[in-house]
């Protein structure tokens, strides 16, 4: 695992839901520990594909709930 | 149409200033009376190239996490953070307590034209940098004209009825008028009636390129009914009040600054960008104002005016007075606290009633201040550039300007 870009979507995903970084495990899940409501959650979709100029298909959004999978979704798109 | 008969007296129980010369009432109040201005050079962008540089802007001083706290702040653009602060000080101020029981009968409704100019700008302006696909879709809420309103209801947990009057400077008026109105229907029983606008570099350059802006043809001064006036400062901030009938107010305890008087509108649009000749709107919406009161024109104590330093502006409101109140417009003291203030647009209203709130409770009429070349169509009392100490019992509010929409409202001292 990258760890830059770990390190890179924690701040961006604590920065949007007002939690400090160190408190962002990859398992935590947003809606259930970490109260996220829907629209900071299209937040994050649109944070995340500005910043790597990629479009989330509608149907992969339900499936990403943590930092960890969205860690693992740059994987499968292969994003350094 | 007669007088009304059994009419349900309105109060108004609190208060939350955000003003250019003063955050919290105290200190808008005692700017005031001192006749200290809040305008100066703008800050918050750069005004190379323009003939004018100063606006009544908010300050650094400022800070929104002192009345909301720091959570959810991010994305709580500049219009809504001014709005939601001065509601929390007018909530407090009223020891108005919001929960299950009472939030269905509790309204919100402001008066806004222009504060979401800015959300839009940085909205279209990434749209086109970076492509449609890729906007930030956090500003995007914030793009609508009542958004800053509907955030006051969302913070508060206020579920009754909640509205946006967008018409330009009479807005904050017409918001207090339809809040009377659902007050009387009694369809609600407390109302937090705000008027707000912020400054952005959009509108700025708007009133500008319209002409409007002082400095372009003059000096660069707000100085109502002066003949060297030659256009607006344009300015921000945001006022509430909370507004209750009576009963409700009387049976929880609460103080009460002034009751909610007479009011009057009237749109009379003549030409895009110029005022009806003979300010025929203003003097319907002024009559209207008194009609709807048990008192006469001999009790008005004081017109705290819409003047704002447009030479049309100023010279037309002075001739709707003198055709109103005839003779006895020689003794009522005329001032614009707009020259200290400068042109907060749709939220002019709202500092005015809290400007008249403060005058009726401390005994004081604010002064005009920059007022130094008479002008011999503008020959009313101004209270030129002292504060005036006096008991003042009832107030006339106007509001005018050249889009048509007037309106008028008097204020009168509860017993």
């Amino acid at each position: 695992m990258n760890s830059n870009v770990e390190n890179e979507l924690r701040k961006m995903v604590a920065e949007i839901i007002e939690v400090p970084e160190e408190k962002l495990s990859v398992e935590a899940d947003f809606f259930n520990d970490l109260n996220v409501d829907s629209l900071k959650a299209i937040e994050i979709v649109a944070a995340f594909e500005k910043k790597y100029r990629v479009v989330i298909p509608e149907k992969d959004i339900p499936t990403i709930r943590n930092l960890g999978q969205i860690v693992a979704y740059t994987k499968k798109l292969n994003i350094q | 149409m007669g007088k009304p008969t059994s009419k349900r007296r309105i109060v108004i129980s609190g208060l939350g200033v955000i003003a250019p010369n003063g955050i919290g009432k105290e200190q808008f109040w005692d700017a005031l009376k001192e006749g200290r201005s809040g305008i100066k050079p703008v800050r918050r962008f750069g005004t190379t190239g323009f003939k004018c540089h100063m606006a009544g802007e908010i300050d650094s001083e400022f800070n929104p996490a002192e009345f909301l706290g720091s959570k959810g702040l991010r994305n709580l653009e500049r219009t809504s953070r001014l709005l939601c602060s001065a509601a929390k000080m007018a909530i407090d101020d009223a020891g108005l307590t919001i929960n299950d029981k009472n939030t269905d009968d509790i309204g919100v409704c402001t008066g806004t034209t222009l504060s979401s100019l800015w959300n839009i700008a940085e909205f279209d302006k990434e749209a086109i940098q970076d492509g449609p696909l890729f906007t930030n879709v956090a500003l995007f809420p914030g793009t609508v004209m009542n958004a800053a309103s509907s955030q006051v209801s969302i913070r508060f947990g206020i579920q009754g009825f909640n509205t946006t009057i967008s018409t330009g400077y009479s807005s904050s008026i017409d918001a207090l008028k339809y809040a009377m109105d659902f007050l009387r229907m009694r369809r609600i029983k407390t109302v937090l009636v705000g008027g707000v606008e912020s400054l952005s570099l959009v509108n700025y350059s708007g009133f500008y390129r319209l002409g409007y802006s002082a400095g372009i043809n003059g000096e660069e001064l707000s100085c109502p009914f002066d003949r060297r006036r030659n256009g607006i400062i344009l300015s921000e901030g945001a006022a509430v009040i909370v507004i209750e009938d009576e009963e409700s107010a009387l049976e929880r305890g609460a103080r009460i600054y002034a009751e909610v008087n007479g009011i009057g509108n009237c749109f009379d649009a003549f030409r895009m960008g110029k005022y009806q000749p003979d300010a025929r709107g203003l003097k319907k919406s002024i009559k209207e104002a008194l009609r709807t009161t048990d008192i006469g024109v001999s009790d008005i104590d004081y017109i705290n005016a819409s003047a704002n330093s447009v030479y049309e502006q100023d010279r037309l409101e002075t001739k709707a007075i003198k055709d109103v109140f005839g003779r006895y417009a020689y003794n009522i003291p005329v001032s614009s606290i707009k020259s200290m203030i400068g042109e907060t647009f749709s939220a002019g209203g709202l500092f005015q009633i809290a400007s008249s709130i403060g005058s009726m409770y401390n005994g004081y009429i604010p002064p005009t201040i920059n007022y130094e070349v008479r002008d011999s169509e503008c020959d009313l009392d101004y209270v030129a550039n002292c504060s005036r100490i006096t008991r003042i019992n009832n107030v006339l509010i106007n509001n005018h300007g050249p889009g048509g929409s007037n309106a008028a409202f008097i204020l009168s001292k509860w017993n």
